[in-house]
């Protein structure tokens, strides 16, 4: 798409600070938590301490009866409630049976939060311990304890809400107990690449849950008007998601209900779906009082909707020379007491990111006695990639290839098949890669794998890894008016997670021709708002800045058409400058954009008010690679990994704000170390989360990481404003995969199971010489 | 619950520079208190257990997480919440104007406990390396920025401070622009 302006004005490429960070430094940002209506109450939801159990008997009676308790309510209280619920928002509470510990029970509204938190205590509840499935694997076998109620049918909408890769092949029949998913992609004759292989190996794959860590918990408040008509202030990635998901929970017409996104503090995948609204809403209704609930960081984490487990089987045969032959692989997904993984991204990654001839890989969704899962930034791309990336570096290692020359052999191109048959778009996945391999710190690997480390002991790697994700499309419209001054006005739904606001508002000042300080933007109600999509799958720029371009471009030509009348000019002889429209190579014939904004507002005027709408859908999706490098030294007594620098090159498109890029690649590269390093979610035999703090969930701190260096590559999007592509979540992909390359060029021992810990580290470095997993 | 846990107590304090008085149960934590009775909801609660800082404010002076302190242990004390940090209406303090120009924050939750982290600190290491700021902020968690636009935006402020160390407690020169 052609830039509009005929000259260049303050907008796309420019780096601007977000205009919101003036009352995020001064504490008047709100938050759900901060709002505090007339007549709040508070709510505390009572949590199974048990992974599976019958619920024999609640006694709430003693906490009715407590002073400044208005409401308790139980599933009994619930019509709405019923079994065989598709997700964690419908399984509002637990019927009769618990399937996870820290499943709701009861919910309590109070005047104050320990009134309510005392009323919990007061609640009695007998449960009927019952055997619980706690490993995916046990969880599979014939005979293990059931979670969904039979007939649960597995919910996709979010695999499919995310991405939108569609899988050629689904497996429903021969389902096992607890399996929610199968899926197959196959191509070639598996059997006869591995017969003609000369190496083969084979790894598995380990990576636990984690939690996607968000710094404001889950947060709500719900309030009902005398006409029947719900409010919910939440905090969300996706405010018409979030309607339609309670509209269809509560069995209300979605006119009833509005939904007022507030400022997001953190969501990262685990606030697309809904969660504690519904329970808000209810206790609102019992109590006719508008309600708060905010989780606290333990039931975020014992009963959030982490990152589900992986476990990948994955084998490969190639020739001598290199040439790939064969992968088979298998992937079991651990989800928790809910459906709803992206599963198939999984499989394209596995047999697609590089040219495999023939390949087979299964993937199984399985479910298990512990906390749903949700999407997590790129879901199981890290997981994924780990695993096959994991696997070029040992086959080139192995055949005594250079590594990052190895991948750039047979890395996909544009129009290469993906597994399911799809071709792979145009993509930058290639140009991270040769961009980082000319990277010092890569041609300089040698001489920091010599210089020995700390007191000559140290034992010092490089490693890299490319990954990326297939980012989401979701239909979206905008509005952008001119107002009476000359400045603008856009108006959307979509929920700014990202600082995405600042840059859909230089989208827009570029397409109309201001400077972007001429442009203001809001994130409307559902009542006010045009529909919008999900905050998710790294498509807010992709798609609503589209949608925003194609609005301040009909918004243009608007102002165009009220100007050639007083002008009397033709509109295509017009252009904007300095906020004036001028007749082309006349510049006395102008008129301001205040002056045919007061035209447009003026009492008695015929001049219809200038209002640019953008409605789009979408159809081609737009791959967004990186390419991540860690340079790391390993203490070979401790086993501790010390990242000494960290490389992140990504392919962006067209850098729209450089700075808002730059933020997501570092905060992106900054999770992804977290799940190579120290992040899990740990559990016990009965299914009890073992670590449910920040003191042993442990995150990575500004003393743990170095400074990550950015290098954006930009291989225009087709479809994308300006050439742009989503870049959230290609940044939480490669960098498991790059440390255990790193510790494996370190120390020569590879490890296949996430978190990298000292522990895991030091007894790998203790069974060295290890069997070294080739066949050949 | 005992009466002694639920009997209210008067707690006076001075909050960003102005006396404040107001009741609580000894049971009530000093977050909550400067959320819900104070009114000033800059102050964040993250994890309810004194790790992510999100809740950290001065007391005294000093970096204090306050979801670890009961409201009554401020009694007769002097707190210092983001609110009171900008030298005054339309000002921004030093560090406050370099977390916003150096994309030092994203979501914003965690800012405020940073913040008030950050100007104890600078006030007592005026120059420091990245290394030492990397050191000082270990102890708040940020999920959005990989901490680096903080780090650059402490070492900013600190560059800012040392050349106008008045800016420390008087005007900021840049004004605030609300869009």
């Amino acid at each position: 798409m052609a830039i509009l302006t005929t000259r260049e004005v303050k907008g796309v490429g420019f780096t601007i600070p977000r205009p919101d960070g003036a009352d995020k430094v001064t504490g008047h940002t709100r938050y759900v938590a901060d709002l505090n209506p007339p007549g709040l109450l508070h709510a505390k939801l009572l949590r199974s301490p048990h992974a599976h159990a019958r619920i024999v008997r609640i006694d709430t009676s003693l906490a009715k009866a407590l002073p400044g308790v208005r409401a308790v309510l139980t599933a009994a209280d619930i019509p709405e409630l019923h079994p065989n619920a598709k997700t964690r928002a419908h399984a509002i509470m637990a019927i009769d049976r618990v399937v996870f510990a820290g499943q709701p029970v009861a919910a309590v509204a109070a005047d104050e939060l320990a009134i309510a938190q005392e009323a919990l205590d007061l609640i009695g509840v007998e449960y009927e311990l019952l055997p619980v499935a706690v490993d995916a694997l046990q969880s599979m076998q014939p005979g293990a304890p059931p979670v969904a109620d039979a007939g649960t049918e597995a919910d996709t909408s979010e695999a499919l809400a995310h991405s939108g890769v569609a899988a050629t092949e689904s497996q429903d029949d021969s389902k096992a107990v607890n399996v929610a998913q199968q899926t197959r992609l196959s191509r070639g004759d598996v059997a006869a690449g591995f017969a003609e292989s000369d190496v083969v190996i084979e790894h598995t794959y380990r990576i636990p849950m984690v939690h996607q860590g968000y710094i404001e918990t889950h947060s709500v408040l719900a309030e009902w008007d005398s006409a029947g008509g719900l409010t919910i202030w939440t905090s969300t990635q996706g405010s018409f998601n979030t309607r339609s998901e309670v509209a269809d929970v509560l069995g209300l017409p979605e006119t009833r209900i509005k939904v007022v996104p507030m400022e997001c503090g953190g969501g990262f995948g685990a606030k697309i779906r809904a969660l504690c609204e519904p329970i808000a809403a209810l206790l609102a209704r019992a109590t006719r009082r508008p309600v708060r609930y905010v989780m606290t960081r333990r039931e975020e984490l014992a009963a959030g909707m982490p990152a589900p487990r992986v476990v990948m089987r994955v084998k490969s045969g190639v020739k001598r020379d290199g040439t790939l032959m064969a992968i088979e692989a298998e992937t079991i997904l651990d989800s928790g007491a809910f459906a709803g993984a992206v599963l198939t991204l999984n499989g394209i990654f596995l047999a697609s990111l590089y040219r495999w001839p023939s390949f087979e890989v299964r993937g199984v969704e399985v479910l298990t006695h512990k906390p749903s899962i949700a999407a997590y930034r790129a879901p199981t791309a890290p997981h994924t990639v780990f695993a096959i990336d994991s696997q070029m570096d040992r086959l080139a290692r192995a055949l005594g290839l250079d590594p990052a020359e190895y991948r750039l052999r047979h890395l996909i191109d544009e129009g290469d098949p993906m597994a399911n048959g799809q071709p792979w778009q145009k993509n930058g996945a290639r140009a991270c890669l040769e961009r980082m391999i000319e990277h010092p710190l890569w041609t300089g690997r040698a001489e920091w794998a010599a210089s020995g480390g700390r007191d000559g002991r140290g034992l010092r790697g490089t490693g890299l890894a490319v990954g990326g994700w297939i980012p989401g499309i979701q239909p979206c419209s905008a509005t952008i008016k001119l107002n009476p001054d000359g400045t603008l006005n856009v108006v959307t739904g979509q929920v700014d997670i990202a600082g995405t606001n600042v840059g859909l508002a230089q989208i827009a000042a570029t397409a109309y021709g201001v400077d972007f300080e001429q442009v203001s933007i809001v994130t409307a109600d559902t009542d006010s708002a045009p529909l919008a999509g999900l905050s998710a799958g790294s498509k807010v720029t992709y798609t609503m800045g589209a949608a925003v371009m194609a609005a301040a471009r009909d918004a243009r030509e608007q102002t165009f058409k009220i100007a050639a009348d007083d002008l009397e000019a033709a509109p295509e002889d017009l252009e904007i400058v300095d906020g004036r429209v001028v007749v082309r190579g006349v510049p006395e014939r102008s008129l301001s954009l205040a002056d045919i904004g007061k035209k447009t507002n003026a009492f008695m005027s015929n001049v219809p008010p200038v209002l640019g709408v953008g409605s789009l859908g979408f159809s081609q999706q737009a791959p967004a690679f990186a390419a991540q490098l860690a340079r790391i030294e390993v203490d070979p007594d401790t086993g501790l990994v010390v990242l000494h620098d960290f490389v992140a090159v990504q392919d962006v498109g067209k850098a729209i704000n450089p700075l808002g890029i730059e933020g997501q690649m570092q905060g992106g590269a900054v999770q992804s170390l977290g799940i190579a390093l120290t992040e899990e979610l740990q559990f016990d035999d009965d299914g009890r989360l073992m670590n449910p703090s920040l003191l042993d969930y442990r995150k990575l701190t500004a003393a743990d990481v170095p400074d990550i260096e950015t290098i954006m590559v930009e291989v225009p999007a087709p479809a994308g404003p300006f050439g742009a592509r989503g870049v959230g979540e290609p940044p939480i992909v490669p960098a498991p995969a790059a440390v255990a390359n790193a510790i494996e060029d370190a120390t020569g021992v590879r490890i296949t199971e996430l978190p990298l810990t000292p522990e895991r580290v030091a007894l790998a470095l203790l069974a060295r010489p290890s069997e070294d997993g080739l066949s050949a | 619950m005992s009466d002694a846990a639920t009997t209210r107590r008067k707690i006076q304090v001075t909050v960003n520079g102005r006396q404040a008085e107001g009741e609580a149960e000894p049971r009530k934590l000093l977050s909550d208190f400067i959320r819900e009775d104070l009114g000033l909801t800059g102050t964040h609660v993250g994890c309810e257990h004194g790790v992510c800082g999100a809740c950290t404010v001065l007391l005294d002076g000093e970096p204090v997480r306050t979801c670890l302190m009961f409201a009554v242990q401020a009694d007769g004390h002097d707190l210092l919440t983001v609110e009171g940090l900008a030298p005054g209406p339309d000002q921004l303090h030093p560090i406050q104007e370099a977390f916003w120009e150096r994309h030092g924050l994203q979501c914003g939750f965690c800012t405020p406990g940073f913040l008030l982290t950050i100007k104890v600190y600078l006030a007592e290491n005026p120059d420091p390396t990245e290394r030492e700021v990397r050191e000082a902020l270990s102890g708040n968690l940020c999920r959005c920025t990989g901490y680096q636009n903080i780090v650059k935006a402490t070492l900013r402020a600190a560059e800012i401070l040392r050349s106008e160390p008045e800016n420390a407690d008087k005007a900021s020169t840049k004004t605030t622009q609300r869009d």
